[in-house]
Order: structure tokens, then sequence, then C-alpha cells
């Protein structure tokens, strides 16, 4: 009987061990991790939608008044938003698609607008398009929606505004004799020479960027309306003219002390808000950070970027970032076309709310020109730079991105690196060129 | 002539009766053989119970992803759209050509020659010093040096990160004490960029180490070393005489998880100095990740490139199994 029981036992234990180790394995062809299983699927009532997107203080409080909003007109309206940094984002997006688990995405999504091309062509089914949605397109900057738009057909519906400004201290600026208006529309041999004199008289560097972050020499490029593919994708790196007088440019302000390199994203900030350095030029997104600084409440004004000397071209003008919302296959797309047409695309009141709140600035040309927009802002001097923002927008050239955009911008890192230890410049290039071809085999 | 008494067990081991041999073992094991057998197939019968489900489970988690990634690494293709590549090994012909990956093979190995020797070292010693029954507050001091292993990766890293930052807690020491003139920027440079890497692996996981010789060296019978000091030998020769070769096994258990981990390297890569300056303090992983998410996906070359990773691992691997585990 000891012996009979003991056999029993043994063989439940087993079975019982057996069905856990098969359950265990048969999981193995899921990817969606334990966040995807509370909040993917496509709408879980008919008029829910579930959001995926990062920064509570900026993007997530826009959702929120969005659905605010929207809620007028229709009540029964329920938004689901899920906070996800960028990073975390690309990666669930890749897994998501890659393992063609594409029921887990939400509805709407925010993506870099760097990265749309890239995603939107890799995996074409990870996206709806927006041409049912009755969204004028018109009615937003052309450069910034041509990130999202792959053969012609809309992608991504612009948000976070990502125009570059040139952010002054006002006080640093006085104090060496100049004031704003003697940055604007000028050329980039100007600015280093102004830049020296402020130095020379003050100590203090008018930029402050990370080392071997491609991201200033970016946006000298699109300033020309240059870009490291061209049209049909292939790299522009070698022989690129405005490239190359980015780059001549940023080691003349390297090299005069003008710019300082500081080694990670936090030391930048801090440089800033320390007062290490009197400027900066990044995307106007920057603002919520120089405002993370009360104590230099007044001390800031903005104007718009130096040009390229000698290239043809060559702007005022250019971006750095910047976001937009897509709809994922399979969502309730008609619901969120309708959702995003009527707030983000289409409500004047919805923006008047959330600038003053959090800063974000409008794409959308119709919303720039309320009165909101033209206030004054006490800590840029009283300066209204809003609406002078908004004005810069639309003067922006585009740029190619393409799929390749990231290993683009690697490359020319390393390449400026490099260049900066003394390479030389069509060498390093070319060199940059050919990782990329590499990458794109 | 009946056969009153059972046979004797000698007589039933040599000569089974028809019977048992044509109902086969389950009969025999049912109690018509001798005791010995049947015990002997009962302790298999339950080791293999207990084998059964763990086998399983890592068979289904760990083996199977195993063979689907190295199918995967046999196609080319961006994104879902993958296909078999023609030849079939052309993703790991590919790497021959890539620089950047080169660049962080070279930068890996380098993390692995220079950390984990100098590593396994010092938690050698220290498991030594700490061994001492005479130490004081002993306790104390192997949670102080254990302590680092416990903190979360990004975490460190982010912290190593702000202290070897241009205006860092690092600088201002140095800067202060008058060791350095002006600040280094350690983030800014290759090679200093690496050694704040192994710098920041040494501090993480000594302890660790540390932990496993301690262990080994509680198993070590004192009267050994009592007799080593009885013959007269001093601390060193003590050490290296008696306790190294019984310390071997321990030793080769911590050379390859440390070669293993640290050919593995990733958070440190991307959180300390996200690549480094100019892609010279990447790993192979990060490499890797960069490959999958970062870049227009790759999944077929990331794979190879996890399977490169693999062989040398399991390479290094059997090489220290080979020169450490002499057994009788």
């Amino acid at each position: 009987m000891d012996t009979f029981r003991k056999s029993v036992s043994v063989a439940a234990v087993m079975a019982l061990s057996l069905a856990l180790a098969a359950c265990g394995g048969g999981d193995d062809g899921a990817s969606g991790d334990d966040a995807a299983s509370g909040d993917g699927a496509a709408s879980n009532g008919d008029n829910t939608l579930t959001v995926w997107a990062w920064d509570p203080a900026f993007n997530i409080y826009a959702l929120e008044e969005a659905e605010k909003v929207y809620q007028q007109d229709h009540p029964d309206f329920a938004l689901e938003i899920v906070e996800t940094p960028w990073d975390d984002l690309q990666t669930k997006l890749t897994t998501l698609a890659q393992s063609q688990q594409l029921d887990q995405l939400p509805d709407i999504f925010l993506m870099q607008n760097n990265a749309f091309q890239k995603n939107v062509i890799n995996y074409p089914d990870l996206v709806s398009d927006y041409s049912a949605s009755g969204i004028d397109f018109g009615e937003f900057p052309e450069s910034v929606v041509a990130y999202s738009t792959v053969d012609g057909k809309n992608y991504g519906l612009p948000f976070d505004n990502g125009t570059a400004i040139t952010a002054l201290r006002t006080d640093v600026l006085t104090e060496a004799g100049y004031t704003v208006d003697d940055f604007t529309d000028i050329t980039w041999s100007e600015y280093i020479t102004i830049g020296e004199d402020v130095l020379a008289k003050t100590g203090q560097p008018l930029l402050t960027g990370q080392a071997g972050s491609s991201d200033l020499i970016m946006m000298m490029l699109q300033s020309a309306g240059a870009s490291l593919f061209d049209d049909e994708g292939n790299p522009t790196i070698t022989d690129n003219e405005a490239l190359l007088a980015a780059i001549d440019t940023y080691q003349q302000l390297v090299t005069t002390g003008v710019l300082v390199e500081v080694n990670s994203w936090d030391e930048y900030i801090n440089s800033i808000v320390n007062s290490s350095v009197a400027g900066t030029i990044n995307g106007v997104w920057i603002v919520g950070s120089i405002q993370s600084a009360t104590d230099q409440s007044g001390l800031w004004d903005i104007t718009n970027l130096p040009k390229l000397d000698g290239v043809d071209g060559a702007t005022n003008y250019s971006a750095n970032g910047g976001s937009s919302w897509a709809i994922s296959s399979g969502a309730n797309a008609e619901l969120a076309a309708d959702f995003l047409g009527a707030t983000f695309a289409g409500s004047t009141e919805f923006y008047d709310t959330i600038l003053p709140a959090s800063g974000a600035l409008a794409n959308w040309t119709p919303a720039g020109e309320s009165d909101v927009y033209a206030e004054p802002q006490a800590f840029f001097g009283g300066d209204a730079i809003f609406a002078k923002v908004v004005d810069f927008s639309t003067q922006v050239p585009s740029n190619n991105t393409g799929a390749y955009y990231y290993e683009g911008r690697d490359a020319v890192s390393v390449a400026i690196t490099n260049i900066i230890n003394g390479a030389d410049p069509a060498a390093a290039l070319a060199e940059a060129q050919a990782t990329v071809e590499f990458a794109m085999q | 002539m009946s056969r009153r008494t059972a046979p004797t067990e000698e007589a039933a081991r040599s000569a089974p009766s028809p019977h048992t041999k044509a109902t086969g073992r389950l009969s025999r094991s049912l109690g018509s053989s001798s005791p010995k057998f049947r015990l002997a197939q009962r302790r298999s019968l339950t080791g293999w119970t207990f084998l059964i489900p763990a086998s399983l489970v890592i068979l289904c988690l760990n083996f199977w992803p195993m063979i689907q990634a190295f199918i995967l690494s046999m196609k080319t293709g961006r994104g879902t759209r993958l296909n078999f590549a023609e030849p079939l090994w052309s993703n790991y012909a590919r790497l021959f050509d890539d620089e950047i990956f080169k660049l962080t093979l070279q930068t890996t190995f380098i993390y692995l020659i220079v950390q984990v020797p100098i590593m396994l070292i010092l938690a050698l010693i220290l498991a030594n010093l700490l061994n001492d029954r005479n130490l004081r507050f002993k306790g104390l001091w192997r949670t102080a040096i254990f302590l680092p292993s416990a903190v979360g990766l990004v975490s460190y890293a982010l912290v190593f990160r702000t202290m070897f930052a241009n205006d860092g807690l690092v600088n201002d020491i140095l800067l202060g004490f008058g060791f350095i003139d002006g600040p280094v920027n350690w983030l800014g440079q290759t090679e200093t960029a690496r050694m704040v890497i192994i710098v920041g692996l040494l501090w993480r996981w000594t302890g660790y180490n540390m932990i496993f010789y301690l262990a080994g060296l509680q198993n070590i019978d004192y009267s050994t070393i009592e007799a080593a000091k009885i013959d007269g030998a001093n601390a060193f020769q003590t050490f290296w005489y008696v306790t190294m070769p019984q310390l071997k096994p321990i030793i080769l258990l911590t050379a390859i998880m440390s070669t293993n981990g640290t050919l593995q390297l990733f958070d440190e890569s991307f959180n300390l100095t996200a690549g480094g300056p100019a892609n010279t303090s990447m790993t192979i992983s990060h490499y890797l990740y960069m490959v999958s998410f970062r870049n227009s996906p790759n999944f077929g070359y990331a794979a190879a490139i996890s399977y490169v990773i693999l062989i040398i691992v399991a390479v290094l691997a059997a090489f220290q199994i080979r020169v450490g585990d002499k057994r009788d």
C-alpha cells in the first residue's frame, strides 16, 4: 500500500510539473510583455481609445486636455493614456511588429519625426494612413508633414513643434554690448565673431552641446535645405557642400571656445540652468528646460538661427526633433482620426489651453494666429516668443530622413568626433558614407 | 521435488525463472526479483521524475529559442520581410566587413582581458583578508564589499556618469587635492571612457566574486593550513601551495561566470558612456541592440552577432575548463 501511494503521488507530481512546463514552454511565441497585456488591444469599448505617449508634463497633459475638448461634443468618449518613454515605445513597436502581434498595439501612439520613415517603411502593417480622415494637412508646415509622408500618404499628425531657435541670455549680451537683434538674420561667421567677443568680455560661451551629438550639424544642414540622403534614399554624405560647411563651422565653434562640449544630456541641461553658458541653439522644446531655472526669469530672449556662409539655399530656419501622432493598424481608425482631427487639427481652444500651462507649441498654423500666442512671455523679457516661433516654423526647409536616418546620424557623429580630434573632414565623411552604405546592404 | 523455500538471492540472480523473463522488467520491479535491483530501479525512476520538468523548461525556454535564433541568423531582409540568405552564411561573412562590429569586438576583448583578471585577483585577496579568524567587524566589511552588486545596473551606471562628468565629483576631488591641473574629460576620450567602465565593473562585481571565494575558503580544512604553518611556510607560500589548489574549482567557476558576463556586457556601455566617443566604448551586445531596435531593424544580422558572442563564450569556457578542471 505504501509503495502504491508513493507511486501515485509521484505520478501526480510528475503530471502537474509536466503541465506547468508545457504551459511555460508554450509562451515563448508571444512577445508582448506585462505592460501590453493590460493596455493593448484596440478600443475595449466603442468610445474608448488607448494612447501610448511620453512626458507627463507635455504630451500626456495635452492628451488630457484634448480629451476634455472632445468630450464637449461626445460625452461618453474616454481616453486611456499609458505613459511610455520613447526608447521603450520604439522597442515595443519593433517587437510587436516583428512578431506580428499587432492586436497588442494601442489605437494611437506618439512617434518621433525622425523615426517615422524607418518604422513605416520597414513595417507597413504597423500604421494606418490618414487618407480617409478628412484632415487638411496643408494647415501644417510642409517640412513637418514631410517626415511622416511615405509614398505620398500621410501617416502622422504633427504635434510637438521642433522648430529651432537661438535662445540667449540678454543680461550677458548687454554686459558685452550686444542685443538679440545683433543675432537675428546673421551668418555663422558673424555669430562666431560676436561669440568670441562675448567670451572675451564676459568669460561665457554662447553655446553648449553634447560631444559627438550631431544635432547642431543636422540643424545647420537642414537650414540649407540639404540632407544626408537624397530623394531616392541614397546617402549623400560625401561631396555634400552644406555638410562640409556645417562641419567647418562646428570646428570653428569648438576651437574658438564659443561652443563648449559636454558629455551627457544632464550636463547639457545643467550648463544652461547653472548659467555656465549664455545661450543655446535647439528645438523650441528646450524652452521647457530653460524655464526650469526660475531665477533666470526675464533674462532670456529668442531669435532665429544664423545661416551657413557660402552655401546655396541657406536660410535662417531649421528644426530639431518633434513628434507626430500615428494611428495603428487594427485600431478604431475612424474614431481615432475623428478625435485627432477635432482636437489637434481642429481646435484653437485646445491649443490656447495647453500653451500657457506647458509651453506646448502647435504645428497647426491656424492655432498660431490666436491671441494667446501673441501674449508676451515674462520669462523672455516680455517678448511674444510663441508667435515668433510659429512664424519661423512656416519657413523651415524640409529634409529627407528615410529608413536609415539613425545610421546616417550615427556615422556623422563618429565623423565629427574624429574631425574634432584632427582627422581630415573629407576622409572622415567618406568613411561615414561607407559605414552607412554597409548598413544599408 | 517441490520448492517449499524461495530460491536464494544468488540463485535467483544467476538463473531467473522463465516466468520473469517472459513478462519482462516491469514484473521484476514489482517484486519478483531481488530487493537491491528494485531499489536501484526506483531510485533511477525518482531521479528522472525530478529532472524531467526542469529539463523541459530549459529545453523550451532556452534551447528552442537558441535554435530559432540560429535559423534567424541565416535569413536576411528588413522588418518582417525575412528570407533565407544566399549563401546561408552571408550574415556571418558580412560581419568581417563590419567596421563597427570589429571595433566593438576589440573593445569587449579589452574589457575582458583587463577587467576579469584584476577583479578575480582582487576578490581572492579580499576573501583571504576577510577569512582571518581574528578580524573584527567581519560582517560589516563583507556586507560593504558585497553591497555594490545588489545595486541596480542602470542606477549605478547613471551615478558613475554623473561622478565622472567634467564638473563631477571625481574631477572636483582630484583638482582639490592638486593631482591634476584641469578637469579630465573622462567620458570624452576613448582610453579614459573604457577605464571608467572597467572601474565601474570592478566596483560592482568584486564583492560578488569575493563571496564565492569566501564560501570556498570556509570549506578548506584548517588542518591543512596548520600543517603548512608547522612546516614553516609564510603567508604567501601557504596561500599559493595550500589554499589555491583547493580553491581551484571555485576559481574556475567564477572565471567562467565573469567571462560570460563581461562578453555580454550591455548596461554600462548603454547607460554610462552611451557607446563612448565615436562608438569606441561600445560592446557587442550594445551594437546588437542598436542594429535591432535603433537602426533600421535587421534581425537576421543581429541574430548572427549574438551567435558570434555565443561561440566566443563557449570556446573560452571550454578552454578554461580544459586548463582548470583536472579531475582525477
